[in-house]
């Protein structure tokens, strides 16, 4: 009873300011949500209506062409939307578990190559090797390109993962649990998996959901390593392309002429743009409320108190 | 243990920082440029039978694809085989999309990948000229008589002559020039459907031709905005092209990108006759004055769409505005039988007025060719192939429009009709794969197409300059600066958006405060040595 009356009086404001709160945040959550919808009213209207009265919420006459056109006649966005999951369920769980198992070391202070380490990863966000070194060692030391491989292996570490998660384990493993764990005569393995691993789940998904966002979201590896075998692209490559060409072929119309205006009348319209988009956002979506409780503790805890 | 760490630390830090310094961020053509490779050791003296040479894959890297991995499967099946009978040849096409061409070509040249043949011209980012200063094509002056005899014969002189640039091995041709639409010329492309609406006699007004200058084509607008109300803007327009449109200039090849800067004049008439061969600060002349004042006045009238006058928004608006056919009088860079295709995309009647004649330059030359890459393993045979493509009709319809039976079926009269559900799946950039005169004729395009399209063509006069092409690289300096200040004015003024009364004069003070009279007198120089 108490330790509520304490939270109350730690979260209440005056309710002007309450009131001030929640217009702000209503505006904010509206702005976010209002362009979103307006995408997904696009993609349903019918490209008559856009052409005569252009973009607008309440359309002419709805219709559901473009999914059908997308569907049917493209066959590269069922194979997308396979590469896109099948991508981002192997990268997260791989990068995921690399993130986990090498903040883990340097989370323990008996490890002894620790700072080294924590460096090693640190200095790659300050000095990076720029675009060709790292493709010409991505594609002609590591032979990824035209495969899955070189889509999911550049984004397996990411430095900044690896600081918040160290934080993480940091401030919420106390090293007494693992003298403790090691006391009552578990294993290192023992300890991390059945110690280490059931404490730090907020950090472990909150990890996981950013990785799963970068992998859904990825178009550039795409762009740089797969040229000739373009079943394997990802829906987010598909869109990029699509949206490119669109752009570059106005854009170069002074220089392309005719073949430019020819070729723009060829490329999808905007509907599919829109329902491209609406394609790739629904099942990031979904797993938001998958990851969501434990975002919210992950965060604060990896990187406010670190 | 410490001081060996902090050791090893800082010399990371001396290495990586003297790697930054080199400023190796971006995939430029400050790189290193790969060795280039010419000059061809055991070139074979007679072309040899398929069968005595090695079998080799070839790579190329096509631009403005449409081709699915199925699509290109299928035709690959059967081109293959023709392929390797014929030069022990398989290929790997690398069907580049207008949108990944540009961001991908130039990481893969910087980083030496293995491919053979790039589609290269003077408006993509592997610019030719640049990039065969640098060094990342093979000459190919030496391998063309023993590997390319067809291919020499097979394209004019003079677009030969186009595709001259001072590369990495000093003056020759860098790569294979694509015959196709090699002359520019600018038409008015009139909505002959709203023309006859407003009660005009439609083939009257076209042959009699356009003025922009005339009172009667102000009429004519006014004509249109009457009739169609006041959010109808009949002039729908490209500011570029516009200018050069009114003021009878064409493109130096090597300019500064898309705020070019230098201007050569010719005669609307008769474009090779000489008018002094010079180059002149475009902004400079009574002829830009009169253009921009005019242009003003009929902005200012209500002919010209405010999104026309918008750089953010001129783009889409003409895209959307011109597939509408909501205008009356649009600019246009012509293509020999363009009007037909716009005719049936657009559902109106669409006439071209030529502004001028036909003209060959540079610039048209330069528009779509194929360069060896200097990391290519078996340039001579990559030659060949080029060769082969450009002359052989049987291969250059089977990459280009695919397979028969599946993407297209013959006529009895010798034309062809595409089966549209495939074509769509298999629609490389006709224009950009080389020679598309030995392509058989569409039945949309009726039996003497190519005929027409080659005499068109051959009819383009050559510009007194030729085959001029400005090397800009000694004033970088001066193009970033003048790059700012065309930012500021060179489109607002071109669209009309602007007064020239007031922005001209600080435009001109602003440019040559920016250095431009060095970059006018250097290309006056080149241009002087050229001609010789």
């Amino acid at each position: 009873m108490s330790k509520n009356k304490k939270n109350l009086r730690l979260t209440s404001v005056s309710a002007g300011a309450e009131t001030v709160m929640h217009i702000i945040l209503g505006l904010f959550a509206l702005g976010c949500v209002i362009p979103f919808l307006f995408v997904v009213i696009i993609s349903f209207s019918s490209e008559e209506s856009i052409r005569t009265i252009g973009y607008s919420f309440v359309p002419q006459e709805w219709s559901l062409e473009t999914y059908q056109y997308a569907f049917e006649k493209l066959p590269q966005i069922w194979r997308s939307f396979f590469n896109s999951i099948f991508i981002t369920v192997v990268g997260t769980v791989l990068s995921t578990a690399m993130c986990a198992l090498y903040s883990y070391a340097l989370y323990r202070p008996d490890f002894k190559f620790r700072n080294f380490f924590t460096f090693f990863s640190f200095f790659t966000m300050i000095f990076s090797g720029g675009l060709v070194p790292t493709y010409i060692i991505s594609k002609q030391l590591l032979g990824l390109s035209e495969n899955y491989a070189a889509l999911i292996v550049p984004l397996l570490v990411s430095p900044f993962n690896i600081i918040v998660m160290r934080t993480f384990f940091k401030s919420s493993v106390p090293m007494e649990l693992i003298e403790a764990a090691t006391v009552d005569g578990s294993g290192e393995y023992s300890t991390l998996l059945r110690v280490v691993a059931p404490i730090a789940k907020p950090g472990i998904a909150t990890i996981a959901l950013l990785n799963a966002l970068a992998y859904w979201n990825d178009w550039f590896q795409a762009l740089l390593y797969l040229r000739q075998n373009k079943a394997l692209q990802p829906l987010q490559a598909l869109l990029m392309e699509l949206q490119k060409n669109v752009e570059y072929l106005n854009r170069m119309a002074g220089q392309l002429g005719t073949a430019a205006i020819m070729e723009s009348t060829k490329v999808p319209t905007q509907t599919l743009r829109m329902a491209l988009v609406v394609l790739l956002v629904v099942p990031i979506a979904c797993a938001y409320p998958f990851f969501q409780r434990y975002i919210v503790a992950g965060l604060t805890i990896g990187s406010v108190k670190g | 243990m410490k001081k060996f760490l902090a050791l090893l630390l800082t010399a990371m830090l001396i290495l990586s920082l003297a790697a930054c310094g080199g400023g190796n961020n971006d995939p430029a053509p400050s790189q290193p440029s790969p060795a280039p490779s010419t000059g061809s050791p055991d070139a074979p003296a007679d072309v040899p039978a398929a069968s005595e040479l090695e079998p080799v894959t070839l790579k190329m890297w096509f631009h403005g694809s449409t081709v699915t991995p199925e699509a290109s499967a299928k035709v690959l099946e059967t081109l293959n085989p023709v392929l390797q009978e014929k030069l022990n040849v398989t290929l790997e096409p690398i069907w580049g999309t207008w949108g990944d061409f540009d961001d991908s070509v130039v990481t893969a040249l910087a980083g030496g990948d293995d491919v053979d043949i790039y589609f290269t011209c003077n408006w993509s980012p592997n610019e030719y000229n640049r990039y065969a200063r640098d060094g990342y094509w093979v000459k190919l002056d030496d391998l063309l008589p023993t590997c390319g005899a067809e291919l020499m014969s097979a394209i004019p002189d003079e677009i030969w002559e186009c595709a001259q640039t001072n590369g990495y091995d000093g003056m020759g041709t860098y790569a294979v020039p694509g015959l196709k639409d090699t002359a520019t010329q600018y038409c008015w492309d009139v909505n002959g459907t709203l023309l006859a609406e407003l009660g005009y006699n439609v083939d009257e007004v076209c042959a009699a031709g356009l003025d922009y200058y005339s009172d009667d084509f102000e009429a004519l607008l006014k004509a249109a905005k009457d009739a169609k109300g006041d959010s109808f803007y009949p002039l729908l327009i490209e500011a570029v092209v516009l200018e050069r449109m009114g003021t009878t200039t064409a493109i130096v090849t090597g300019d500064l990108g898309n705020s070019n800067i230098l201007s050569y004049y010719y005669d609307a008439e008769h474009p090779s006759k000489d008018l002094g061969s010079t180059v002149v600060n475009k902004y400079a002349t009574p002829e830009f004055q009169k253009f921009v004042e005019r242009t003003y006045y009929l902005a200012q009238k209500g002919y010209i769409a405010p999104s026309s006058q918008n750089e953010a928004t001129a783009n889409d608006y003409r895209t959307a505005t011109s597939l509408s056919g909501d205008y009356l009088i649009n600019t246009q860079s012509y293509a020999f039988g363009c009007e037909l295709d716009y005719s049936s995309a657009r559902k109106i009647d669409v006439r071209m007025v030529p502004a001028d004649a036909p003209y060959m330059d540079a610039t048209s030359g330069q528009g779509a060719m194929m360069a060896i890459s200097a990391t290519s393993k078996n340039p001579e045979r990559a030659l060949m192939f080029l060769n082969l493509l450009n002359t052989d009709p049987e291969i250059m319809t089977l990459l280009n429009y695919g397979v028969e039976g599946y993407t297209y079926n013959k006529n009895s009269d010798g034309s062809i009709t595409f089966i549209d559900e495939n074509r769509a799946n298999y629609t490389p950039w006709t224009n950009g794969m080389g020679n598309v005169r030995i392509l058989p004729p569409t039945d949309a395009q009726g039996l003497d197409f190519w005929d027409r399209f080659t005499a068109y063509y051959n009819s383009a006069e050559k510009l007194p300059m030729g085959g001029f092409v400005f090397d800009a690289s000694a004033y970088e300096q001066e193009a970033a600066a003048i790059a700012n200040v065309y930012a500021e004015y060179g489109f607002n003024l071109m669209s009309g958006a602007v007064d020239p009364a007031k922005a001209l004069p600080d435009f001109l003070s602003k440019l040559e405060s920016a250095g431009i009279d060095r970059i006018i007198s250097g290309a006056q120089e080149q241009l002087a040595a050229y001609l010789g």
